[in-house]
């Protein structure tokens, strides 16, 4: 029994303990930036680190965070990985942080699908698909 | 003694109540600053030329600043400015207008701007998206209290200039006299207000 559940921890797939929930896209024009949004389940015992995305439709793509600058203000600007430590999640949402993909090589459409590749240290490679809509997440309309 | 303070006290309190309540201390909106004085000239999605705020005289507007290439924020403040028109009351849709100004009108051609309403589905009706040259832009942007800050210029492998922009997230209400009557945090505004505010102005 020991031998068994040491043999399903060896070969085990690190992807299966790393897990992409929802993820959409927004709707974006050739040529232009639109961004990808997803929440990251890491049920592992180590912590992960989401380094890098690839996108076939897009001439550039990069993990950013939209910031607060203050009086009013928002800014956006690059980061190198998101960490997620184990037994954890981490969403990236509007207004926060997101993968940004660039140079659109096409329109975007409500409703078109894409493969997207998000590389992880420990879970290495997910491969998820990404719908395109303009809505946001129910949560992000506010209502107070 | 004690009732003549008392009536002091009384009158005194009457007096500041009048005069808070003459000065519009108890007025709906916390802005009433005239924005149509001066007018600016841009090119709407179909290439024409159109004088802002003139165009939408009458009318009440709901509108924000914005450039295309902004994948967050500015989306999500015309996703916002789309649901407020979807709460509308159907009675008072035709009195309010949706105006969309780029504050990057080098990359924001009018043809850019027609794309990126398309692809939201907007009511080229109701809505105007509109770009302008420097001048204009600017001086509208003084005129609400807009700021954009070009940052992190680069040049591709392929020659092309990209930017980010930090800028000013708002959308704001101007009355059917060219005023400037509200200001909200454009992409997290609270939609309810908003539409209660636009009711507030169409009676």
């Amino acid at each position: 029994m020991n031998l068994l559940i040491a043999l399903l921890i060896i070969f085990s797939n690190p992807s299966d303990k790393v897990k992409i929930i929802d993820p959409w896209m927004r709707v974006g024009a050739e040529g232009k930036a639109t961004g990808l949004f997803f929440k990251i389940e890491n049920n592992s015992d180590k912590a992960d680190t989401l380094f890098k995305a690839e996108f076939d439709l897009a001439g550039k793509v990069e993990i950013h965070e939209t910031y607060d600058a203050g009086n009013d203000m928002m800014g956006m600007r690059e980061v190198e990985m998101i960490v997620i430590p184990s037994k954890s999640s981490f969403e990236l949402k509007p207004g926060s942080f997101h993968v940004m993909l660039m140079k659109l090589k096409q329109d975007i459409k409500k409703g078109d699908e894409g493969e997207v590749i998000l590389f992880f240290k420990q879970a290495g490679e997910i491969k998820i698909k990404a719908k395109a809509k303009e809505m946001m997440m129910k949560k992000m309309e506010h209502k107070h | 003694m004690k009732i003549i303070i008392i009536k002091y006290f009384i009158l005194t309190f009457t007096l500041f109540l009048n005069l808070a309540l003459l000065t519009g201390c108890y007025d709906h909106f916390p802005l009433d600053q005239d924005i149509s004085r001066t007018q600016n000239t841009f090119f709407n999605q179909d290439s024409v030329e159109v004088e802002f705020p003139e165009l939408t005289k009458g009318k009440i507007t709901l509108m924000t600043m914005v450039f295309t290439h902004c994948p967050d924020i500015c989306p999500m403040t015309t996703h916002n400015m789309h649901l407020v028109d979807q709460k509308l009351p159907d009675k008072i849709k035709d009195d309010v207008k949706l105006v969309v100004i780029s504050f990057d009108p080098n990359r924001d051609t009018p043809s850019v701007l027609r794309k990126y309403a398309e692809l939201r589905e907007y009511d080229f009706n109701r809505w105007f998206l509109l770009s302008g040259d420097d001048q204009n832009t600017k001086e509208v942007m003084l005129k609400l209290d807009v700021k954009a800050i070009f940052t992190d210029s680069t040049y591709s492998d392929d020659g092309e200039l990209s930017y980010n922009i930090i800028h000013t997230d708002r959308m704001a209400l101007i009355d059917q006299n060219g005023r400037l009557r509200n200001n909200y945090k454009g992409s997290v505004a609270n939609l309810d207000e908003v539409v209660e505010d636009i009711e507030y102005l169409s009676k």
